[in-house]
C-alpha cells in the first residue's frame, strides 16, 4: 500500500523523466513502499515563485477528496477529477505538453493516488503484479494525471465541463480518442459525446468501432469543412489563467467553470452527430451481428 | 496507393509561405523578413527575431491548385481551399479558408494565425481542396503532398533533427542525475521534448575545443567529436523512440507524433531497407518485443546512426589533416 508521502513539496516543479527514473523503484511499482520524498526534491527544477498556479495544496486536497469519495469505485474518479484538475491547474496547452510537470505531480505530490487509481496489475508473462510505469511518467494519454487534464481540455465545450464528465465515463473513449487526432477538431469531440449520450454507441467496442470508421472516412472527408469551428481566442484563456491567483477551491459537488471561450457551433455538432450515427449503422463492430 | 470512391485530381497543391509577422505583448507587430522561412526546406522559423514573448504569429499563404480544379465541367461544386495547422504535442488543430485570388483562378491565398500558447515546438501545415461531389459535401479532392513545418522556437528554417546542447560540470551540476557520469565527456538524455547532449566541462580544455574557431587540426577534431556525439544521439533517440511505441488494439505500432516519429521515419529506411516505413516499424517492433532478431538489428541501428552523423566524412577529414601535418613535419 503506497501512502501519501511524508514530505509533500509546497510547490509544483519540473521533473525530467531521466531524473525521475531512480525513484521509480520496484517497491513503488509493486505497490509495496513509496520512495523517500526528500532526495527527489534535489533533482526538481523549480517553477517561478510568483505564480499561484504552482501551489500544491489545492491539488493535494483534490486527490485526497477523490480517494475518499470513490473508494468503492476507482474508475468513476476519472469523471469527477478530470474537470476539477483542469480548473485547478490552469495551463496553456504549451505548458501542459511539458511532461515534467506531470512527472512531478505523480512522483512527488501524489504517488499514492497513482497507485490507488492504477493498482498493480498482472503483467504479460505472468510475473508479479506491477503498476504500469507509464502511469507515473508516460505518454500524455497514459500518465495518471495528464490523461485526465487532456481529456478535460479536449472534451470541454468552451467553459462547460459537462461533456467531459460524459466522455470520461467511457474508458475506451478517453483511452483511444486522445491517441487519435480526430478529437483535435472540437466539433468531432462534441459529436462523439453526443453519440454516446444518445445511446447510439455505448459500449467500449461500439465506440472503438465508430472511431475507426470516423478515421477511415476522414481520409476522403475534411471534417473541418463539413463542420466549421470558431477560431481560438487566446485572450479568454489568458484571462482565466490570470484569475487562478484569486480563484477559490473548485466546487466539489457542482462542476467548475472553464475559460470563457466560444462554445462549439451547435450546427456543426448536430451535422456531425447525424453523420456519425449513420456511419455507425454500417461500421464493423467486434461482436456485433451485421443487420440485414 | 489509395483508392477513392469518387473522382479526384491526381496532382497535388503547391503551397508557399509568403510572409510572417509576430504580434507582441505591447500590441505592435514585427514583420519578419524572408530569412524566417525557407521554400526548399518547407519550414518557417518563428524564433528568428528572438522575441522572448509573442502572442501570435500570422503566416501568409499562397496555394496553387493543379490544372482541372476550376474547370467549369469538373464533377464537383462548392470548391473551397482550406489550410490546416496541426500539432501532435498539443493536439491543436487550426483551420482557415483561403480566398480565390480571382474568379476561376488556380491561385488561392490567405493567412493563418499561430498562437504562442498553443505550441511548444513544431506544427505541420497542409492545404486541402474540398468540394461537394455526388451530393456529398466536404470531399477532399487533392491536397499538398508534403507538409510545411512551422517551428515556433527555431531561429533558422532548417528541417531535420534538432538537439539541445548544454555544458555543465558533471561533478558539481545542479542536475544531480549527471553526477554518476562525472568521468564521461558527454551524456545524452533522450527522454525530454528535444534530445539533450550535456557536455562535461570537467574535462579540461574540452569546451574550448568545441567552442573554438581556431582552424587547422583543432577544427577537424572538433568535427570528429561532434559526429561521435551525433552518432550517440541518433542511437539513443532511436532506442527511445522504439522503446515507447503506442500499440493499436490489433498489435500494430503507431508512429509517435513528436520528434520521435521524425527520427523513426528518417532512420527506418536504413535499418530495414526496402520496406515502406509503416511495415519497417512493425518489423522492428516485432523484433524488439518478440523473442528473436533484436540483437541482430543493432548493427543496422548503428549504421543508420553513423550515416546520419556524418562520421565517415569527419574521420576522413581528420586523417587527411594528420597526413598533411606529418608531411609538413618531415619536409
Amino acid at each position: 500500500m503506497i501512502e501519501k508521502p511524508h514530505h509533500v513539496p509546497e510547490r509544483l516543479g519540473l521533473l525530467s523523466a531521466t531524473a525521475a527514473d531512480p525513484y521509480l523503484t520496484e517497491d513503488l511499482l509493486k505497490g509495496v513502499q513509496g520512495h523517500g520524498g526528500v532526495d527527489l526534491a534535489k533533482v526538481v527544477e523549480p517553477l517561478p515563485e510568483d505564480d499561484a498556479r504552482w501551489s500544491v495544496e489545492p491539488l493535494r486536497d483534490l486527490v485526497d477528496d477523490a480517494k475518499y469519495q470513490f473508494k468503492d469505485n476507482r474508475t468513476d474518479a476519472d469523471s469527477w477529477l478530470a474537470p476539477r484538475l483542469h480548473a485547478t491547474l490552469r495551463l496553456t496547452r504549451r505548458e501542459a505538453a511539458d511532461k515534467r510537470i506531470w512527472n512531478h505531480l505523480a512522483l512527488a505530490v501524489a504517488p499514492d493516488y497513482v497507485a490507488w487509481r492504477h493498482a498493480p496489475a498482472p503483467t504479460q508473462g505472468g510475473s508479479e503484479p506491477r503498476i504500469n510505469p507509464a502511469r507515473f511518467k508516460g505518454a500524455p494519454d497514459r500518465q495518471c494525471f495528464s490523461r485526465l487534464w487532456w481529456a478535460a481540455e479536449m472534451f470541454r465545450n468552451g467553459q462547460d465541463y459537462a461533456p467531459v464528465v460524459a466522455a470520461c465515463a467511457n474508458q475506451d473513449l478517453i483511452h483511444n480518442a486522445l491517441r487519435m487526432d480526430l478529437v483535435d477538431h472540437r466539433p468531432t469531440a462534441q459529436a462523439l459525446v453526443r453519440v454516446l449520450e444518445r445511446g447510439i454507441a455505448g459500449t467500449g467496442r461500439e465506440i472503438n468501432g465508430l472511431m475507426t470508421a470516423i478515421n477511415i472516412a476522414g481520409a476522403t472527408l475534411v471534417y473541418d469543412a463539413l463542420a466549421p469551428d470558431e477560431p481560438r481566442d487566446p485572450e479568454a484563456l489568458r484571462q482565466w489563467i490570470a484569475e487562478a491567483e484569486s480563484a477559490p477551491p473548485v466546487p466539489r459537488h457542482d462542476l467548475p467553470t472553464g475559460p470563457d471561450e466560444e462554445p462549439v457551433p451547435e450546427k456543426s455538432v448536430a451535422t456531425l452527430t447525424e453523420y456519425f450515427a449513420e456511419l455507425f449503422e454500417t461500421a464493423p463492430v467486434r461482436g456485433r451481428v451485421p443487420q440485414a | 496507393m489509395k483508392f477513392y470512391p469518387y473522382k479526384r485530381l491526381n496532382r497535388p497543391i503547391t503551397l508557399r509561405v509568403t510572409s510572417a509577422s509576430l504580434k507582441l505583448p505591447d500590441g505592435t507587430r514585427d514583420h519578419l523578413d524572408t530569412s524566417a522561412y525557407s521554400i526548399p526546406q518547407r519550414t518557417v522559423a518563428l524564433g528568428v527575431a528572438q522575441h522572448e514573448d509573442w502572442i501570435s504569429a500570422r503566416i501568409g499563404l499562397s496555394a496553387t491548385l493543379p490544372p482541372g480544379a476550376t474547370d467549369p465541367d469538373a464533377p464537383w461544386s462548392d470548391l473551397r481551399v482550406v489550410a490546416v495547422l496541426t500539432d501532435g504535442d498539443t493536439n491543436v488543430r487550426t483551420t482557415v479558408d483561403l480566398r480565390q485570388d480571382a474568379p476561376a483562378s488556380k491561385e488561392w491565398s490567405g493567412e493563418i494565425e499561430v498562437l504562442r500558447d498553443d505550441h511548444v515546438g513544431r506544427a505541420s501545415l497542409a492545404v486541402h481542396a474540398v468540394a461537394t461531389i455526388d451530393d456529398v459535401p466536404g470531399r477532399s479532392i487533392t491536397e499538398t503532398d508534403g507538409d510545411w513545418t512551422v517551428d515556433v522556437a527555431a531561429e533558422e528554417p532548417v528541417g531535420g533533427l534538432r538537439l539541445d546542447v548544454k555544458q555543465a560540470s558533471f561533478s558539481k551540476s545542479a542536475r544531480e542525475w549527471l553526477r554518476p557520469y562525472a568521468d564521461a565527456p558527454w551524456a545524452v538524455d533522450a527522454s525530454g521534448r528535444l534530445p539533450l547532449v550535456m557536455i562535461n566541462t570537467d574535462v579540461e580544455g574540452f569546451s574550448d575545443l568545441l567552442g573554438g574557431e581556431s582552424g587547422g587540426i583543432e577544427n577537424k577534431i572538433h568535427e570528429l567529436l561532434v559526429s561521435q556525439m551525433a552518432t550517440d544521439v541518433w542511437t539513443a533517440v532511436f532506442h527511445s523512440a522504439v522503446g515507447d511505441l503506442e500499440v493499436e488494439p490489433d498489435g500494430s505500432p503507431v508512429f509517435p507524433t513528436d520528434w520521435r516519429g521524425e527520427v523513426l521515419r528518417e532512420m527506418l529506411p536504413d535499418i530495414v531497407p526496402g520496406l515502406r516505413v509503416e511495415e519497417a516499424l512493425r518489423q522492428v517492433h516485432r523484433r524488439r518485443t518478440g523473442d528473436s532478431g533484436w540483437v541482430e538489428l543493432q548493427s543496422r541501428v548503428h549504421y543508420a546512426a553513423v550515416r546520419r552523423a556524418g562520421a565517415g566524412k569527419a574521420l576522413a577529414n581528420v586523417l587527411r589533416a594528420l597526413q598533411q601535418m606529418n608531411r609538413e613535419d618531415s619536409e
